[in-house]
């Protein structure tokens, strides 16, 4: 490929170029084949270069997951500690009195005013 | 007027480390990143434009990067990109991808990064590098071609998905 093609590298880095080299250098079939072929390089080392990049993801995507785990335990807290408290003011309400014992006073039963022992 | 080393780091670090991705591998990437951050952190930043400070800093990437090379070849340890062969090479693009940057001579791998990996213009690649834009132009030139004829098979795949042009990098 002939040095002339440069302007084409040139026009795809939004470089300074000459408008009419670039003309020329697409008149011809191999420039415009190198035109796309070096669009399709672009994309072929670019797109690894966001799959490297994900690479470095897991710690910030380790730490948002940490955070919402957090997040996530607290609110399963406050929602069992609200839903216990619950439960058990509705058993205190609903449940019977507690039981009481009757004693019947015998019939030979007889006050004794206070102070004086038969 | 000084300029934080973190904030420096931060606003670059995302770059750096896709920059190295390619030019040393992604796991030898994230240590990398962190040691321009040592770097940058014990030197005196420019105060200057973004640009040169931008590349200032990848300067330093591609010392490292460098640096890392030369070890690797006084100590070589067995590459897998070697060993796994043409067997993933054909199934896998982005161990293709990798094989063929690994082929091209460092300084043209590095332009090459520096414009298609990072964003940066030919001024700032050239500062980096100690190039002038003319010379970055013809090196990221030769390095395409080069990566071109290597890329055959999964360019002509590629060509079949739809695509867009998109200069500058974001």
């Amino acid at each position: 490929m002939s040095d002339s093609h440069e302007v084409i590298s040139a026009f795809l880095d939004d470089e300074p170029f000459d408008s009419n080299a670039l003309a020329q250098a697409l008149s011809e079939p191999s420039g415009r084949e190198l035109l796309i072929d070096l669009l399709a390089l672009r994309h072929l080392v670019r797109t690894e270069g966001k799959e490297a990049s994900a690479l470095t993801a897991p710690t910030s995507w380790r730490s948002s997951l940490r955070a919402l785990v957090a997040v996530a335990a607290l609110v399963v807290a406050l929602v069992g500690g609200y839903l216990v408290g619950e439960r058990r003011r509705e058993s205190v309400m609903s449940a019977a009195p507690s039981a009481t014992r009757v004693v019947q006073a015998p019939a030979a039963w007889k006050d004794v005013p206070s102070g004086r022992m038969p | 007027m000084t300029v934080d080393p973190a904030a420096l780091f931060a606003a670059h670090q995302h770059r750096l480390f896709k920059y190295f991705c390619r030019a040393v591998g992604p796991d030898t990437a994230r240590d990398l990143t962190q040691d321009v951050f040592l770097r940058v952190s014990r030197a005196t930043i420019p105060v200057a434009a973004d640009e040169e400070v931008r590349a200032w800093l990848f300067h330093i990437a591609r010392n490292l990067a460098l640096d890392h090379h030369r070890a690797r070849l006084r100590r070589p340890e067995p590459s897998p990109l070697a060993e796994e062969g043409s067997r993933l090479a054909t199934q896998d693009v982005d161990l293709a991808v990798n094989e063929a940057l690994a082929a091209l001579p460092d300084l043209d791998r590095d332009v090459f990064l520096m414009r298609e990996v990072v964003g940066l213009g030919y001024d700032e690649i050239g500062r980096a590098c100690g190039l002038t834009p003319d010379a970055v132009r013809s090196r990221i030139h030769r390095a395409r071609l080069q990566l071109r004829e290597r890329l055959a098979s999964p360019i002509a795949m590629r060509r079949t998905i739809p695509m867009r042009h998109s200069g500058r990098h974001t």
